[in-house]
């Protein structure tokens, strides 16, 4: 049943392009649609009560023969699947008034299923070299997702995206092939026990740098940040939000993550190591944002703070630091894809990205304003919206975890992250409307839908937020929590 | 009484906030009928809630000891009902005052949203909630200032991040208190400020008097006066931030700290009140716009209330108390007057209005018992308040906190004769000839207002024993007199007698003044303002007469000056150039480190990753 | 031979960080790869070396020089179709190419050491499946990515055009 989850988007993502022929709009949208809602509905409906009695091993089958595929769900993995779902909904349904100017839309869908299939895939691994597989599957779709506009701005940045992503891909081999030689396996289970019976702290602890400069590049974590400014911008509007929303975080923090706490074991050096990153990260990205003048870029360098939160937060390795470092990761995945399909709707219908050509366009597009208020509110941490709660407890498990100053610089950062919101508001959306965008008219239904539907998500969840803690988030926050038990669990299968 | 229904005057005030918001803005009459219908059932649960028994009510929430807390009892039982009160008044006053704003909705939306989040702030029982409501009202005074128009963004970003500061220093003092104590119910922590506690102390007195406008939190509200729609103006400073902030300083005052006499905090909170109170009338004194000079009032009276809570004894607190539900009263009728004035004038300022107390009797009957009241004149309520702060401060010993009180109380006055005389009296001004009466929802709320102050102070038995003496009923020490009511309205005590003879006194420098500035030019009205400041200087350094006039001008002049160059204005120029300027830096020099050339990203990656390991390898020893 | 070949690899790989003209820098990458294969064969990791020149040196730097190639000029896209031909022809010849010297390979490596007996294949396929459903989207990405960014539309309203 697992399976499900990686073969419907490739099988859809072959027949596309051929359906394509058939229909050049009507029935990729609506199978598209179709497809990451059944998903969305999987996740929820039938793979949540898998996973009641604790994470299980699934082995697929092939016409009643099994595969030799076993694939891992736990309260962790469900909880990313649900997010990459929800995003990829929301993103399609935007897809289909945005990507009608770009031509080839089946085409399009068919990548953006191949990248689904392939985080869905990075997420029910239960080995390295599937990680690192599934890893590149995912980001060779986006290199061609980056460069689906086919300027030459596009190309450069997918180019230096591709050339970066290369050298992290050396990276986590170069780690994989070292724990490979060490424990003579690959699978989670195998390296756990493997790493517990050898003493071998310093060679684990290389090999922990390699994978955070190799996963560090996928999260644009600082420094290893430097192409998301320029991929992500570029990238065709749902695509941005795809990338910032779920692709960093999946590919990037969620194998990291796994890694660290289910498979080496969080130490202490490491969780040093971590926090500084995320604050380093967090202001680094707080402060480049604030200079930008192109919303994209602005939100791009935000996806850089807002990474560091996430990562502070897990870095932590307490049970409320987890349990904020994740709900801060899904809050993210909702306000961040919010606010780069906002700023797709406002190039598409000014034709800029520059916010001081922008101003007053509350007037003319008011769903896409008040989407984005909502949006650029929640993502400040300005109560009661999601964005509050998870840095709220973020915050708190600093200040129990005895770590004051990085506290106090988590609330630092949050107020910078408040001031170049309150600026990008001010120059896009509010004050007095120039002259050239009178006549501007608001995003199509389909975009508008998409828009409306993430910001109630946004309320919602900030409202009800115990409810989202105790139904999603404390099963994936017990998985880390459990450590390497994790993966010593799984050896038998 | 059921612990649930304590989130009704929560969710009331939220339900019609959304209605407003979500109801479109062609429908006119349905907006206000509701509004205004909502806001009298606000009123009558306040009204029923009070002389309930204690109640508590529980959500679990975070778990970690966070929990949605609220608590009913006699202090917030007294503020709901001003609460409620003041939003029934403000929206009624509204519906004509703002008929046919562009923003109607998200007016009565955020209006609505502020008393929701005032409600919660002053029911919460837990310090998270407690600073999730504060926080909240950031935001709705943010969006209410920017409803005044263009020029009020600037403003509302300014009021903001002065807001912001103070909050942050609140939420920073929650967090040493919950360290020092362990919990986070607020009904469970009472601390002597001592050590970390007194840092905690101070940082939330920060964060309460930043709400009620003291000194230097208070630069926003002379901006706003200008830029706000009035009926905010009467609503969030001049109300709603001093019934908050003061209620919020008696908690911590006589809650979540033990306040001593005379201890260190307490003479803190006593000289910033005092400083508030002189610094902030002097500048009220010489502006010439109604409003403008309303909002420094605003700012002084904080003083009052402050000096009243910091002596830490009974009659003080309960005076500080007192004068906190009086200011809120008289302070909202002056400004609903003024914005009566406005509308029907089209200008508050003092030079070109005149002689309108026969053309709006109403309205100049109100401000006139207001501005009365304010004044301290007996039997008013503002007198007997006024008289227990300075009985608190003269208990104290340190007598020259009661000096500047009585030195507020002198140019309060002037500045209120000088007001009332140019807007109300004199000869008509000429563009002001065709002025009516305004229409009854506006005299209206002006009215009670200003019956209410009259009651309160003639009856002031009436709050005094309802309202403020349970509040001390678990303070004060046993045996302690906390009955005032016998000689809140005494004359004949020495005290008292220098507060008329300070009221004469200032009388005395207005007509003077008066006379002088005729002699001069009497249409002019700028001599006004400076005759009375030179009185107040004449008298005060024992009466030389002419030769020192101009000089005392002068004095007083650059005085005025100088507080306002080099207070005023470098605690603004903080907020404005240093933080902003911190930020545009750090920004610069990270864009310029993304120059896009390649070689440069992989170098960082390839350190990035030496550094790291090299991190591991040495935390790992 | 192993030093030149490593120098070379070394040269090009910087020259592909330094240049800053996009298509000098792509095609350094791909005689880069080119050179990493020629590493590997020599070493005997023989089927690495194929996996590295199908997919880094023949699919995706192809993809990127041709792309880049086509855009230059300011972005105006080249108006002969010959394009249209000849990268499909020779997208075609390196997957026939590519399939013929894969299954020839795969039949003769034996197996990765410790992972019990048999060849590459019984290996990949009996031990490994999952990984082989990655390495299929893997490749399926890149083909459609050949055919989304080879598509014979005009791009409309694209600012960059």
């Amino acid at each position: 049943m697992l399976f499900l989850f990686i073969i419907v988007p490739l099988l859809l993502a072959g027949l596309l392009p051929l359906l394509g022929k058939l229909s050049k709009r009507f029935l990729p949208d609506l199978l598209a649609s179709a497809a990451m809602l059944f998903l969305l509905v999987l996740s929820v409906v039938s793979a949540k009560p898998l996973i009641a009695g604790g994470g299980i091993i699934q082995q697929a089958f092939w016409f009643g023969a099994p595969l030799n595929i076993r694939l891992l769900l736990d309260g962790f993995s469900l909880f990313m699947l649900f997010t990459i779902s929800l995003v990829s909904f929301a993103v399609t349904l935007y897809s289909i008034n945005y990507m009608d100017h770009y031509g080839a839309k089946a085409n399009y869908y068919a990548l953006l299923l191949v990248m689904i299939a392939g985080m869905n895939g990075l997420v029910l691994s239960s080995d390295l070299f599937n990680i690192y597989i599934f890893l590149e599957m995912a980001a060779i779709a986006s290199y061609a997702l980056v460069a689906f506009g086919r300027g030459h701005e596009e190309l450069e940045a997918s180019f230096k995206y591709l050339m970066l992503s290369a050298v992290a891909s050396a990276f986590i081999l170069l780690s994989i092939a070292v724990i490979f030689g060490m424990t003579g396996g690959v699978s989670f289970g195998t390296v756990a026990q493997g790493l517990k019976t050898l003493n071998v702290k310093y060679v684990v602890g290389v090999c922990s740098g390699l994978f955070l400069a190799g996963f560090g590049l996928k999260a644009a974590l600082v420094p290893f940040h430097s192409w998301l400014p320029d991929a992500h911008p570029s990238a065709p509007a749902p695509i941005s939000a795809m990338l910032s929303a779920v692709l960093i975080k999946v590919s990037g923090v969620y194998a990291m993550t796994r890694i660290f706490l289910n498979v080496f074991g969080l130490t202490p050096a490491l969780t040093t190591v971590l926090t500084v990153m995320g604050v380093v990260s967090i202001f680094v990205g707080a402060l480049a944002a604030l200079g930008q003048n192109d919303i994209k870029r602005m939100l791009a360098y935000s996806s850089i703070s807002q990474i560091g939160y996430v990562v502070l937060g897990l870095g932590i390795g307490t049970p409320l630091g987890i349990i904020g470092g994740l709900f801060h990761l899904f809050n993210h995945a909702l306000f961040k894809s919010l606010l780069f399909l906002n700023a797709g709707a406002v190039e598409q219908s000014t034709g800029t990205r520059a916010l001081d050509k922008m101003g007053g366009l509350a007037k003319v597009m008011p769903l896409t304003a008040t989407t984005s208020a909502v949006a650029s509110l929640s993502i400040a941490g300005v109560p009661p919206l999601n964005g509050f709660w998870s840095k709220l407890l973020i915050i708190i498990a600093l200040v129990q975890a005895k770590m004051h100053v990085l506290a106090v610089l988590a609330v630092l950062g949050s107020v910078i992250t408040l001031w170049y919101y309150l600026v990008l508001q001010r120059y896009a959306f509010f004050g007095k409307l120039n002259e050239a965008w009178q006549g501007v008219r608001e995003a199509p239904f389909w975009m508008s839908a998409s828009m409306v539907l993430l910001a109630l998500l946004c309320v919602v969840t900030g409202l009800v937020f115990p409810f989202a803690i105790h139904s999603w988030l404390q099963p994936a926050a017990d998985v880390l929590g459990q450590g390497i038990g994790v993966a010593l669990n799984f050896i038998g299968f | 009484m059921n612990p649930q229904n304590l989130l009704i005057p929560i969710l009331l005030p939220l339900l019609l906030a959304l209605f407003s918001f979500l109801l479109p803005r062609g429908v006119k009459r349905l907006r206000e009928v509701v509004s205004v219908l909502g806001a009298a059932l606000f009123v009558y649960v306040a009204v029923a809630f009070f002389g309930q028994k204690e109640t508590f009510f529980t959500l679990p929430w975070l778990g970690h000891g966070i929990n949605f807390e609220l608590r009913l009892y006699g202090f917030s039982q007294f503020i709901l009902i001003a609460l409620s009160g003041f939003t029934f008044l403000i929206t009624l006053y509204s519906t004509v005052r703002m008929a046919g704003d562009p923003r109607i909705r998200e007016y009565y939306g955020y209006l609505f949203l502020t008393s929701a989040m005032a409600a919660g702030a002053v029911l919460a029982n837990n310090l998270v909630p407690l600073v999730f409501f504060w926080e909240g009202l950031l935001i709705t005074l943010y969006a209410l200032i920017t409803i005044g128009g263009k020029a009020s963004h600037r403003t509302a970003v300014k009021a903001f991040l002065i807001g912001g500061f103070c909050d942050f220093c609140m939420i920073l003092g929650i967090a040493i208190l919950w360290s020092q104590t362990g919990t986070l119910r607020m009904s469970d922590i009472s601390v002597v400020p001592q050590g970390l506690t007194a840092v905690s102390f101070y940082l939330m007195m920060i964060g309460a008097i930043g709400k009620a406008g003291s000194m230097p939190f208070h630069t926003w509200i002379p901006d706003a006066a200008v830029d706000a729609p009035v009926a905010v103006m009467a609503f969030i400073p001049a109300a709603l931030e001093k019934l908050l902030g003061i209620y919020m300083l008696a908690r911590i005052c006589l809650d979540l700290f033990q306040l001593e006499v005379n201890s260190a905090p307490s003479l803190v909170l006593m000289t910033v009140g005092a400083l508030t109170i002189v610094l902030a009338v002097f500048m009220a004194l010489i502006q010439k716009d109604l409003k403008k000079l309303l909002s420094y009032h605003a700012v002084s009276q904080v003083g009052y209330m402050m000096l009243g809570i910091g002596t830490a004894v009974p009659i003080g607190i309960a005076g500080g108390i007192f004068h906190m539900i009086n200011h809120a009263m008289y302070k909202s009728g002056l400004f609903l007057a003024a914005g009566s004035v406005e509308q029907q004038a089209g200008t508050t300022e003092l030079k070109k209005l005149g002689g309108l107390a026969k053309a709006m009797p109403l309205t100049a009957l109100g401000f006139i018992v207001c501005a009365a009241a304010i004044s301290g004149i007996w039997p008013l309520n503002g007198f007997v308040s006024k008289e227990m702060v300075f009985h608190g401060s003269y208990e104290t010993g340190y007598t020259i906190f009661t000096i500047a009180a009585w030195l507020g109380a002198i140019l309060t006055f002037a500045s209120f004769l000088k007001a009332g005389h140019s807007v109300f009296f004199g000869p008509r001004g000429l563009e002001t000839a065709a002025v009516k009466e305004s229409k009854s929802p506006i005299t209206i709320p002006i009215l009670v207002l200003a019956g209410l102050c009259v009651l309160f102070g003639v009856y002031n038995s009436l709050p005094l024993k309802l309202f403020i003496q349970p509040i001390l009923a678990g303070h004060a020490a046993p045996g302690e007199h906390i009955d005032f009511t016998a000689h809140a309205l005494a004359v004949f005590n020495p005290i008292a007698l220098i507060s008329m003879g300070c009221l004469l006194l200032a009388f005395g420098l207005h007509l003077f003044g008066f006379k002088r500035g005729g002699n001069k030019a009497y249409l002019a009205s700028e001599p006004i303002h400076r005759l009375p400041v030179l009185h107040t200087l004449y008298d005060w350094a024992e009466a030389r007469v002419f030769d020192l006039y101009e000089q005392g001008i002068k004095f007083i002049q650059s005085l005025s000056k100088f507080l306002f160059r080099f207070v005023d204005r470098p605690i603004d120029a903080f907020y404005e150039k240093v933080v902003v300027g911190a930020g545009r830096a750090c920004t610069g020099a990270l864009k310029a480190a993304h120059n896009g050339l390649y070689a440069n990203y992989l170098a960082w990656t390839v350190g990035g990753l030496v550094i790291i390991v090299w991190a591991i390898g040495a935390l790992l020893r | 031979m192993h030093l030149f070949l490593l120098i070379g690899l070394v040269a090009f790989s910087i020259m592909a960080v330094l240049s800053r003209d996009l298509l000098k820098s792509a095609i350094s990458l791909a005689v880069a790869s080119i050179f990493l294969a020629l590493v590997f064969f020599h070493l005997g990791a023989v089927y690495a070396g194929v996996f590295e020149l199908s997919v880094v040196a023949g699919l995706i730097t192809v993809l990127f020089i041709t792309a880049i190639a086509l855009t230059r000029n300011d972005g105006e896209v080249a108006e002969s179709k010959r394009h249209r031909i000849v990268f499909p022809l020779f997208f075609l010849a390196l997957a026939v190419l590519d399939i013929l010297v894969m299954r020839k390979l795969l039949g003769q490596i034996p197996a990765i050491q410790g992972a019990g007996s048999g060849t590459f294949s019984q290996v990949l396929w009996n031990q490994r499946t999952f990984d082989l459903v990655g390495q299929v989207g893997a490749i399926f990405a890149g083909v459609l990515a050949v055919l989304a960014l080879f598509r014979h539309d005009s791009p409309k309203g694209d600012s960059h055009e």
